[in-house]
């Protein structure tokens, strides 16, 4: 029963990742070498992170928010839109257009990020006999960062890959994913320093990122248009 | 889908290795054992025994099924269910009902009242107290001497376990009985399998107050003082025996303080030998006394004059019984009697005597001083029980905590003994001569009373789970050499009849698991979530009629085939 368990969690937090990859053409195409590659750029970004926290901030002695360390830890956080970039524009790609070039490494970076810190903890919690909502709301999580990437990615390959977009829509684009990129320090806040309960984070986590989502699509459309 | 998956070759060698790496990762995580429960609780497991071969007790220690509480549907299938029943509320009828008809358990968890732990400070509860006595000491008859073929627990009440109770409850008054498709609490005992205690020993302590040697005579006469240490109980790990007999041997130490520092100068010291003896084996048809007397040579056995055996003097308001084996009307039994009566009606308490003639071919042995009595030795069993107990009745059981012995018993008691003793050591009888007064250097110490009663309500003392090093053996030891001489430990085994099995105290795990059937139906979402998601991904990207493609193709190449 709690293999079963188990298994439920494990398919919603690692189902939608395969079944992007199979439903959209991303599969038609082959990206998976992409994928895989963004994957190992997201492994190197969390160990040069992972450094970087180890350096700068100071061991919590308690549980509280620190604006300051939180400060410090969203800007360490932001060496992973340095990895993305990298993983957008150095990474040798097989010949594949743009808009499949972003989904392929958003979703080699959410399904790195899942397997990294979702994993294990789901392995060793989600078998035990005790029954909690926690494994659940990580998996909903996963699909809701799943989202988050792939609006990132997209906004990133808007940002470092495409030449010509409409000037007026740059400072949005910009404003948009840095939005993105704090998103994380954004529900660490709520969490922590506010107090909210996981439903309530996992609930705000699902609405935001599908709002980016959808604001990510508009920009990327409307970059879309006048190459059309 | 398959084909698109593995499509690719450089792809498809990626996707090999991943998954190889991905198995090497699940395989060491699936080797870190799992620890997580939401609540643990000591529990103490009913003993196990077997007697001339009969089994009895609990028979099983292993646990692992949902937690039930009563009332249950009339004819319900327990065979599955942990049944949790809080003593306090105990229906014994119901409990004897499904033991005589050998109905299956799951297992059951019994909940003892905190305050039997403790010293309760309310006076109205007494009552209560009362009350529940009665129903323990019942409960506890009722379960030593069955066989149940499942694991019985006994547990504390606390916070958290009652609200599992009353979860539990609460589950089974809106549904129906929580089985695996319910859902409800898991209760976990993992042990292993209760192993036989192999060679059981008891020890018997015994230590010397040697009397003045005067001119003339070699031999003195000696007067025993004897209580049986050990207990026997529902659980092993319970049973700390306040009463039975701890009251005994905390009386039994303060006597032999108390003469020590009478015999340790020359002048006041008496001309008898003392000897201070605390048996094991007492549950046992005082086996370890027999053991004991046994290994006494003819002489000494010839010089002891009586033996006075201490057994439950802690929890009497005035009357204290002696008990005998031979009629009242014996010189030394009347002698004996008589030097109590006279201290006793100084102190203000009443000393009854009860006469019971023992019977060689029966192997039972109801009182300490049978024992003596079998080997032709005066003795006499002070005790506050007015009737002989039967096999394992009032050995120190589930009840007989801290809390029901009273100090002031105790110390009367002791006096009593004491200062009848001392009488008759230095000839004072029909004297009105306090030699143990309050207040004088050779005054009862509460004190020391009440530390060493609390170190022996600490301390289940069932013989066959002590060891021959065990600390409070140790103890006992050091303590009686404090205040003896030739102190020594008498190692035996407990004779044949009775066997007894092993762990006695556990760690109950319990789990909030959900059932089956919510698996199921969160199965069931995630598929359609899936499903959808899939769906809609392939027509926002490739459009409605790609995805009503992937479904027909299979018919239309089976038709290519054909």
């Amino acid at each position: 029963m709690t293999v079963f368990h188990f298994f439920n969690c494990a398919i919603l937090t690692f189902g939608p990742h395969a079944v992007y990859y199979s439903a959209t053409p991303l599969s038609e195409y082959d990206t998976i070498g992409t994928s895989v590659k963004a994957a190992v750029v997201y492994l190197g970004t969390t160990l040069v992170k992972l450094i970087c926290l180890a350096t700068f901030l100071k061991v919590p002695e308690n549980d509280s928010f620190d604006p300051y360390q939180e400060l410090l830890k969203a800007l360490i956080g932001f060496i992973d839109v340095a990895g993305l970039y990298f993983a957008l524009t150095q990474l040798m790609h097989r010949n594949i257009s743009q808009n499949h070039k972003f989904q392929a490494v958003g979703l080699g970076w959410a399904f790195a990020d899942s397997v990294l810190h979702r994993l294990a903890p789901l392995w060793v919690g989600a078998r035990g006999l005790e029954f909690t909502w926690e494994y659940i709301f990580q998996g909903i999580e996963a699909n809701a960062n799943l989202v988050l990437n792939l609006s990132l990615a997209a906004l990133g390959s808007l940002m470092w890959l495409r030449k010509n977009k409409p000037r007026t829509l740059i400072p949005i684009i910009y404003a948009c994913a840095g939005v993105l990129a704090t998103m994380p320090s954004i529900t660490s806040y709520l969490r922590r320093a506010l107090g909210w309960h996981p439903p309530k984070v996992v609930a705000f986590e699902l609405a935001s990122s599908l709002v980016m989502a959808f604001i990510s699509w508009q920009l990327f459309s409307a970059c879309q248009r006048p190459s059309v | 889908m398959a084909g698109r998956w593995s499509g690719g070759g450089g792809g498809g060698e990626v996707v090999g290795s991943i998954y190889s790496v991905l198995a090497l990762v699940l395989i060491l995580v699936a080797c870190v054992e799992l620890g997580d429960a939401a609540t643990a609780v000591d529990v103490y497991r009913l003993i196990q025994y077997d007697l001339s071969g009969a089994p009895y007790g609990s028979r099983l220690a292993g646990l692992n099924h949902h937690a039930g509480a009563a009332p249950f549907a009339p004819g319900a299938d327990l065979s599955r269910t942990v049944v949790i029943l809080p003593v306090r509320e105990l229906n014994l009828t119901f409990l004897q009902e499904y033991i005589t008809s050998k109905q299956p358990l799951g297992g059951l968890l019994l909940l003892l009242p905190q305050d039997i732990r403790h010293k309760s400070g309310g006076g109205n509860k007494s009552r209560n107290v009362g009350l529940l006595r009665s129903i323990l000491s019942e409960l506890e008859q009722l379960l030593i001497h069955v066989n149940l073929p499942y694991p019985v627990y006994f547990a504390y009440e606390d916070d958290k376990i009652n609200a599992v109770l009353a979860d539990v409850r609460r589950g089974d008054a809106t549904g129906q009985p929580a089985t695996a498709t319910t859902g409800g609490y898991k209760l976990v005992v993992s042990t292993p399998e209760p192993r036989k205690a192999s060679s059981p020993t008891i020890t018997n302590i015994q230590g010397w107050l040697p009397g003045l040697v005067g001119d003339g005579t070699t031999q003195l006469p000696t007067i025993a003082v004897v209580a049986s240490y050990d207990t026997f109980g529902a659980a092993p790990a319970l049973s700390v025996g306040s009463d039975s007999n701890g009251s005994g041997v905390v009386a039994l130490l303060e006597i032999a303080r108390l003469f020590s520092r009478l015999y340790s100068s020359p002048k006041t010291r008496g001309r008898y030998n003392l000897l201070f003896g605390l048996t094991s084996g007492g549950p046992y048809n005082y086996n370890g006394t027999m053991k004991w007397l046994r290994s006494f040579d003819q002489r000494l056995r010839e010089s002891i004059e009586y033996a006075i055996c201490l057994n439950s003097v802690g929890s009497w308001n005035n009357e204290l019984w002696l008990h005998v084996s031979k009629p009242p009307e014996n010189v030394y039994i009347k002698q004996v009697y008589e030097s109590f009566s006279e201290v006793a009606k100084e102190l203000g308490v009443t000393v009854g005597i009860k006469h019971k003639k023992i019977n060689i071919s029966n192997p039972r042995v109801a009182w300490e001083h049978e024992q003596f009595s079998r080997v032709r030795v005066t003795a006499v069993t002070l005790s506050e029980l007015s009737v002989a107990p039967e096999l394992l009745q009032s050995t120190g059981g589930l009840y007989d905590t801290r809390h029901i012995v009273d100090d002031t018993a105790i110390h009367r008691s002791v006096k009593l003994v004491a200062e009848s003793l001392a009488r008759h050591i230095y000839g004072y009888e029909g004297k009105n001569i306090q030699i143990f007064a309050d207040n004088s250097s050779l005054a009862v110490n509460p004190s020391y009373v009440k530390s060493w009663l609390d170190l022996l309500s600490r301390t289940p003392r069932v013989a066959p789970f002590l060891s021959k090093n065990d600390p409070i053996i140790l103890a006992l030891k050091k303590e009686l050499s404090d205040h003896t001489d030739e102190v020594h430990l008498q190692h035996e085994s407990i004779d044949g009849m009775f066997s007894f099995y092993d762990s006695t105290r556990a760690t109950l795990n319990i789990y909030q698991v959900a059932s089956v059937t919510f698996d199921l139906l969160l199965l069931l979402a995630l598929g359609s979530y899936l499903i959808l998601l899939f769906s809609f991904l392939v027509i926002t990207t490739r459009g409605l009629d790609d995805l009503i493609n992937m479904f027909r193709r299979p018919p239309s190449r089976k038709a290519k085939a054909a």
